[in-house]
């Protein structure tokens, strides 16, 4: 053989001739539209795989060299060619004589006469990348000084500085009316009453506003509204697409939310929470029932349970946790390093791995045909543990007892091991040779189970029960058969006893005489030193075979089978039946009821993980030590051992006061929600795709303050809404539509389009019908899947059940968050299915219908209060003369038809919420 | 400007020739301003179209391709022996390749048709009369051995990863030929596999996803769209409620004239409004002649289900959907054509579902229509060629199964690419699930590497990274 280093110059004319005629028009013709350097101008490499020359060959790709010269066995060309790893060409296996060809070309050294230089891979340079102002560490800009004026608050500070930097100004403040439906719908999701409005405008205290938002920011509404904000965030959903399978305890997942953000809890510890609470120490209950209830944020995602590759399932579930985790935390999009390293940002594959291996070492799904998630019940404190422990032994004793007591339920109920005379021998107890299946079809079995033969391997399968301890004296033996009509109509069943052997054949399609299912195999002695034990054979059989028990019943216990034995003594069992079955029930009442939580769990096997080649679950290459993203890392980043999987540590790393990111994106996003745009417009994305801040001082002022403030989401709020920018009127100047189209510099407060929950709620709020009860869940015990739900509650939105397959129809058509993905900002649509749910939807009518019977019935009202009532409500604020006008007009044609007023209140009412002053909050 | 990371002609750049606009309005979407462009307006292809729209009826479950439109002779002759195949279900499951298998012949004969002489079996004699229409593509192979992710990736491209629809990037790209009906239908589709994700937008804006009109395993008499109709107000209430509700707006609107959001919150009552008065005439079926109900099967009680189905596709193509699918299946997690056990209920299905479709191809023709709308019959994949552990129905089989095309571009009477000699997998001028993608697009002017929406970072694709175009099988 030719050494592997051949090259063209020391070829033979016959070794240059054979790649000229048999490999080079091959590769030409069916390998270089994807693997060649014109491929790749072309942007159509695929694999990073060059086979346009003899280095690229060598070298290889993604998966690894392509060819080892002298050893096409070895060679994933050939294994290609073959179809034997990848499937090469796509188009369809070349011939068995090509294939051939190129094995000799490999064998013989790869003689090849092109040349050609590969490029160089392409490195991320990680230091570069810190540069990234994303990466930069949290600065504490100094207040800017503005001329002229006085800014309200260190937010004007620099808001206005950058208008004056154009030469522009503030607008005023918000009428009162405007700035109290502002305040009530940002903060606590509600529109607010006529007296609330009256109220605060009223107030003549100097700290009136500061005082209504404090009592907003403690109201239980508070966490509802923005508890929603952060279930976008993080896909909540209570069901999956798939099979509409229900995610029955998500909602504990989302009312721990909403309760974390009424309490304040610091955010960096919410954080820590939802990736690793199961790992935390807790100091309370409390505590611990929290930690471990947020954990359900690892296990929202939509997956595709029923995948049949499950090594690529749970890669894709770790796939889609990580992309959560670096979009809701971190604003970065780490998927796509999963394939390649990322194109844009930072993040080579490493680091994507070195993450995966932390997601893949904790347990999301339990394997089967279709996976399942993790759900657990939730641990208790030791001394109501043994309790518990203690209720649920009395619990299973008495049921063992009722089943005794019970003996037989009827021929056609199993009956307990226990509850049987003598010596009983299980077929779970019997000693098995060759495959038998368990089944519990028909009920006329003893213990847990029967098993059958499947009427295959006849004359393979045997089956011995012997007695667990020398038996003495003279029994009957009897052998139970779940019969029925597929059963073999002939087994030889064996009594060994001292006396010899003794074969019965029997009938297993027949009804048993001996309480629906023994035979009596007759009476036998037996002594301690005799072999004592019966067997089954399924040799010379048809049909399947039943095994199930056999019962030694000493001949001195009268013969009967079970414990039941007189007439007397079934009459005192029937009294101590009934209280068993009482003190059951009243225990099984007194039981407190356990809490199921959806979650994760550490993986048995901990471990690091390897590179996935483009991301198939097939191909892997090098392993990668757990660990961070490396951009973002310092040198204090967590450890991580082989005793656990790192969550703890990435929980710690993503919150770190070294790590800018968190506190940069959660800042961010209040300002979004508040404002109605960030200051990274693309509050997912800080990557280098994403945009750029409007405003980058203020907002690493205000990371900076959210950290301070020990990561309260309320004192943030509050300080962003107490700013005079939050308070400016959104009719923005004309003059500066040319400057600043998109209001960027905020020289006005942005209108904002109501969304789907507001919307929801008002209705509800306005016809008088909302129930304000707080959390709980809303999906009936009935239903098993999420499929066409009807969706009908006078609870809030947020409680609605978010099924994936049946959104509410109000949510699918108001832009409510996907709930597959991270959403940290909303669509805003404007859409005809939007127009025709307010024009003819039956539950909007509804709700209007009943609004206008709530004013029809004050009837000290006339026609003109009841129309500023009318829309006061709705809109907040007094008709314009032109609206009240209109109104009055439609409603006073119906004169004193009372039908036709409820039906002209209704039909304006209706009309009111199709309005675009109800539908944006100014 | 200060602190936008593009400008307005890079994000114009960025996005293909006439989908500028759009990017734009999409990633600029909540800004204060900036006014939502009307999302439906037709635009212009990339390149000129060969189809202008496309009604894909459904096959939910997998028909078996050896028993209906790939002829294996071999089949008949091993009938019943044990031989080693790569069976997709062992590989996934268990990596193992070459598992013993019991060969199954076609339970129903096969004869050629048309000028064509393509074979087809009894279980489809009445499309098959349209032989020399169909273009059929016999060596497809696609992802996911199970529904759910095959289900996925034939409609979004994705086995597991939340994808748009395909009806959701067509009309994304294309919009909708007529302002007042939407551009992507879904006429019952299944709740199951992936449910509202077959039809969902995912990450491009929810305009794009489809609308649905009725469900599977629900008679499709009562698919309707979703608040058309008031139940409560009569024609004459409704709008004078109409007028209030504009000259309301109008007042609202004099204090801030010029803004174009709001403008066009207002202007989507008015397409409302439109959509009210016109697309109820479009689904209701009553002023077909009774020679067209025939047609489609809709005067027996077999087929008149998907004989309705198939009618409305057609109306509403005609009346200028882009993008319209018609599922033939239920809501279960072994839906319809399923069969896994009892390969013979093939048969019930195949009744179902033969004239109607015949009715629409023939229908469509006579109508001019087939021309320029692109018929596409097809299924998540195939059934294998053996029996499922050695019983009565066949398993599921993504490595090799046949779909047709008819009209809109594709040559008539064509049949391209072959499964292996048991129909099992695809050996020759493989088609895989992304190639047909990509050619669907092609044939309606766009190429499929240029059809992007950037999200989260990247520039999304129907095909992702791959996808060819099968230019062998275009006219």
């Amino acid at each position: 053989m030719l050494p592997p280093t051949l090259s063209a110059q020391e070829a033979s004319e016959e070794q240059l001739a054979f790649f000229e005629k048999r490999i080079r028009p091959v590769l030409v013709e069916h390998c270089y539209q994807c693997h060649s350097r014109n491929a790749a101008a072309k942007e159509k490499l695929r694999g990073g795989l060059y086979l346009d020359s003899r280095q690229g060959i060598l070298k290889g790709g993604e998966s690894g060299a392509a060819a080892i010269a002298g050893k096409p066995a070895e060679s994933l060309l050939i294994s290609a060619l073959k179809f034997e790893s990848f499937e090469m060409p796509p188009a369809g296996k070349l011939t068995v004589d090509v294939i051939a060809d190129f094995e000799k070309w490999i064998a013989d050294g790869m003689v090849d006469p092109r040349d050609g230089q590969i490029a160089a891979d392409r490195k991320i340079d990680i230091n570069a990348g810190r540069e990234f102002w994303a990466y930069q560490p949290l600065s504490q800009p100094a207040i800017p000084t503005v001329a002229g004026v006085q800014p309200a608050t260190p937010i004007d500070a620099f808001i206005i500085r950058k208008l004056q930097e154009q030469g522009m100004k503030q607008v005023g403040h918000a009428d009162r009316r405007i700035l109290a439906r502002r305040l009530y719908y940002d903060i606590v999701g509600l529109p607010p009453s006529i007296d609330q409005i009256e109220s605060f405008v009223k107030d003549t205290r100097s700290d009136a506003y500061e005082q209504l938002v404090d009592k907003l920011l403690s109201s239980p509404a508070f966490g509802e509204r923005w508890g929603r904000h952060w279930l976008d965030v993080v896909r909540y959903a209570e069901s999956i697409t798939l099979r509409g399978l229900l995610y029955r305890e998500a909602w504990r997942f989302r009312d721990a939310v909403i309760s974390s953000f009424n309490a304040d809890v610091p955010f960096n510890v919410m954080a820590r929470q939802q990736v690793s609470g199961d790992l935390m120490e807790a100091a309370s209950r409390e505590q611990r029932e929290m930690n471990l209830l947020l954990t359900g944020f690892l296990s929202m995602g939509n997956n595709n349970l029923e995948d049949q590759d499950k090594a690529k399932l749970r890669m894709d579930v770790v796939d889609e946790q990580l992309e959560t985790i670096g979009r809701a935390f971190l604003a970065q999009t780490i998927g796509c390093a999963r394939c390649h390293d990322h194109k844009f940002d930072p993040i080579p594959t490493k680091d994507y791995y070195a993450l995966a291996g932390i997601l893949r070492s904790t347990e999301s799904i339990i394997n089967a045909n279709v996976g399942r998630w993790v759900e657990l019940d939730m641990p208790l404190p030791e001394a109501e543990q043994k309790q518990l422990d203690a209720m649920n032994a009395q619990i299973a004793a008495l049921k063992q007892e009722i089943t005794k007591l019970q003996g037989s339920g009827g021929d056609n109920a199993p009956i307990a091991v226990d509850a049987l005379e003598g010596v009983v021998v299980d077929d779970l107890d019997a000693k098995l040779v060759g495959a038998w299946t368990k089944s519990t079809s028909s009920k006329n079995f003893v213990g847990a189970n029967y098993q059958h033969d499947g009427a295959a391997g006849k004359g393979e399968k045997s089956a011995e029960f012997t007695p667990p301890e020398p038996l003495e004296g003279e029994y009957e033996v009897r052998f139970a058969v779940a019969h029925g009509g597929n059963r073999a109509p002939k087994v030889n069943v064996t009594v060994w006893s001292a006396d010899g052997e003794s074969t019965t054949e029997v009938n297993q399609q027949k009804k048993p005489p001996i309480l629906g299912r023994f035979v009596s195999l007759g009476k036998h002695r037996f002594t301690a030193n005799t072999d004592a034990k019966v067997t089954v054979s399924t040799a010379n059989t048809t049909q399947h075979v039943i095994i199930d028990a056999v019962q030694f019943l000493p001949v001195d216990l009268k013969g009967s089978p079970t414990k039941v034995v007189t007439d007397e003594d079934a009459k005192e069992r029937a009294a101590a039946l009934k209280v068993a079955q009482a003190t059951l029930k009243k225990l099984e009442a007194e039981r407190p009821s356990k809490i199921r939580y959806m979650t994760v769990s550490e993986q048995k096997e901990i471990g690091d993980t390897q590179v996935h080649i483009r991301g198939n679950a097939h191909n892997l290459g090098e392993s990668v030590s757990r660990g961070f993203l490396q951009v973002v890392s310092h040198e204090d980043s967590p450890a991580i051992d082989d005793t656990q999987s790192g969550r703890r540590q990435l929980g710690d790393w993503l919150v770190s006061s070294q790590n800018p990111l968190a506190p940069r994106v959660y800042a961010n996003r209040i300002w979004h929600w508040l404002i109605g745009t960030g200051i990274v417009r693309t509050v997912d994305n800080f990557g280098t795709t994403g945009e750029l801040p409007s405003h980058p001082e203020l907002l690493d002022y205000l990371a900076s303050r959210f950290v301070e403030n020990g990561w309260s989401t309320k004192q943030l709020v509050r300080e962003i809404v107490l700013s005079s920018t939050y308070q400016l009127s959104s009719n923005s100047n004309e003059n500066y539509s040319a400057v600043d189209p998109e209001n960027r510099l905020l020289s006005s407060m942005n209108r904002r389009r109501i969304d789907a929950e507001s919307l929801l709620d008002t209705l509800l709020v306005t016809s008088g019908s909302i129930d304000n009860r707080l959390g709980g869940s809303l999906i009936p015990a009935g239903i098993t899947t999420d499929y066409d739900f009807p969706h009908d509650s006078r609870r809030r939105a947020v409680y609605w059940p978010v099924f994936r397959n049946s959104l509410p129809d109000l949510f699918v058509v108001f832009d409510f968050a996907n709930p597959s993905m991270v959403v940290g900002r909303r669509d805003v649509s404007s859409t005809a299915p939007q127009s025709l749910f307010l024009m003819n939807n039956d539950w909007v009518i509804q709700q209007s219908q009943q609004m206008a019977d709530k004013w029809l019935a004050q009837h000290e009202l006339d026609v003109q209060s009841r129309t500023e009532a009318v829309v006061y409500t709705i809109l907040g604020r007094k008709p314009r003369s032109s609206e009240q006008q209109l109104i009055m007009q439609y409603v006073v044609a119906a004169g004193d038809d009372k039908m036709e007023q409820q039906r002209r209140w209704t039909q304006v009412i209706q009309t009111l919420f199709s309005s675009v002053d109800f539908r944006y909050i100014y | 400007m200060d602190g936008i990371g593009f400008t307005r002609r890079q994000a114009l750049s960025m996005s293909a020739c006439g989908f500028g606009q759009l990017a734009l309005a999409g990633l600029l979407n909540d800004t204060a301003n900036a006014a939502p462009a009307n999302p439906m307006l037709a635009k212009q292809s990339h390149f000129p179209q060969k189809a202008k729209r496309v009604i894909f009826l459904f096959m939910q479950g997998g028909p078996s391709q050896v028993d209906s439109f790939d002829y294996k002779p071999l089949l008949y002759k091993k009938n019943g022996e044990e031989l080693a195949f790569d069976d997709a279900r062992v590989i996934a499951n268990t990596g193992k390749r070459g598992s013993a298998q019991k060969v199954m012949q076609p339970l129903w004969d096969f004869n050629q048709y048309g000028e064509c002489g393509h074979w087809a079996s009894d279980l489809f004699p009445e499309t098959a009369r349209h032989m020399d229409k169909l273009c059929m593509l016999h060596s497809m192979h696609t992802e996911g051995v199970a529904h759910g992710p095959a289900t996925l990736f034939l409609h979004c491209g994705a086995t597991n990863f939340v994808r748009p629809s395909m009806g959701s990037w067509i009309s994304y790209g294309l919009g909708s030929e007529n302002d007042n009906l939407p551009g992507f239908v879904s006429i019952c589709p299944s709740p199951g596999n992936g449910g509202a994700r077959n039809y969902g937008s995912a990450f491009l804006p929810p305009a794009f996803q489809g609308t649905t009109l009725g469900s599977a395993g629900r008679p499709s008499k009562n698919a309707k769209i979703r608040d058309l109709v008031n139940g409560r107000f009569d024609k004459k209430q409704q709008s004078e409620q109409f007028d209030l509700l504009r000259q309301i707006n109008s007042a609202q609107l004099s204090d801030r004239r010029g803004d174009a959001e709001l403008e066009s919150v207002v202007s989507s009552f008015e397409l409302a409004w439109r959509l009210q008065n016109n697309a109820p005439g479009v689904l209701d079926l009553s002023d077909e002649s009774e020679q067209t109900l025939k047609l489609y099967g809709i005067d027996e009680p077999k087929t008149t289900d998907f004989g309705q189905q198939c009618l409305m596709a057609r109306r509403l193509a005609e009346s200028g959907v882009r993008y319209i699918q018609s599922t033939y299946g239920d809501g279960s997690p072994n839906p319809a054509w399923d069969q896994h056990s009892n390969l013979p209920k093939h048969l019930d299905h195949a009744r179902a579902v033969d004239r109607p479709v015949a009715g629409l191809l023939e229908d469509l023709d006579r109508r001019g229509l087939l021309e320029d709308t692109l018929v596409w019959w097809g299924a998540e994949f195939g059934r294998t060629p053996y029996a499922q552990n050695n019983g009565t129905g066949r398993d599921h089989n993504p490595n090799g199964f046949t779909t047709w095309l008819a009209g809109g571009g594709v040559k008539p009477g064509f049949a391209y690419g072959a499964t292996d000699e048991f129909g099992h997998k695809a050996v020759e001028n493989k088609t895989h699930m992304h190639d047909l993608h990509a050619t669907i697009l092609h044939l309606l002017g766009m190429d499929h590497t240029r059809l992007t929406y950037r999200y989260s970072g990247r520039d999304f694709r129907l095909t992702d990274v791959h996808g060819e175009v099968v230019s062998e099988i275009i006219a």
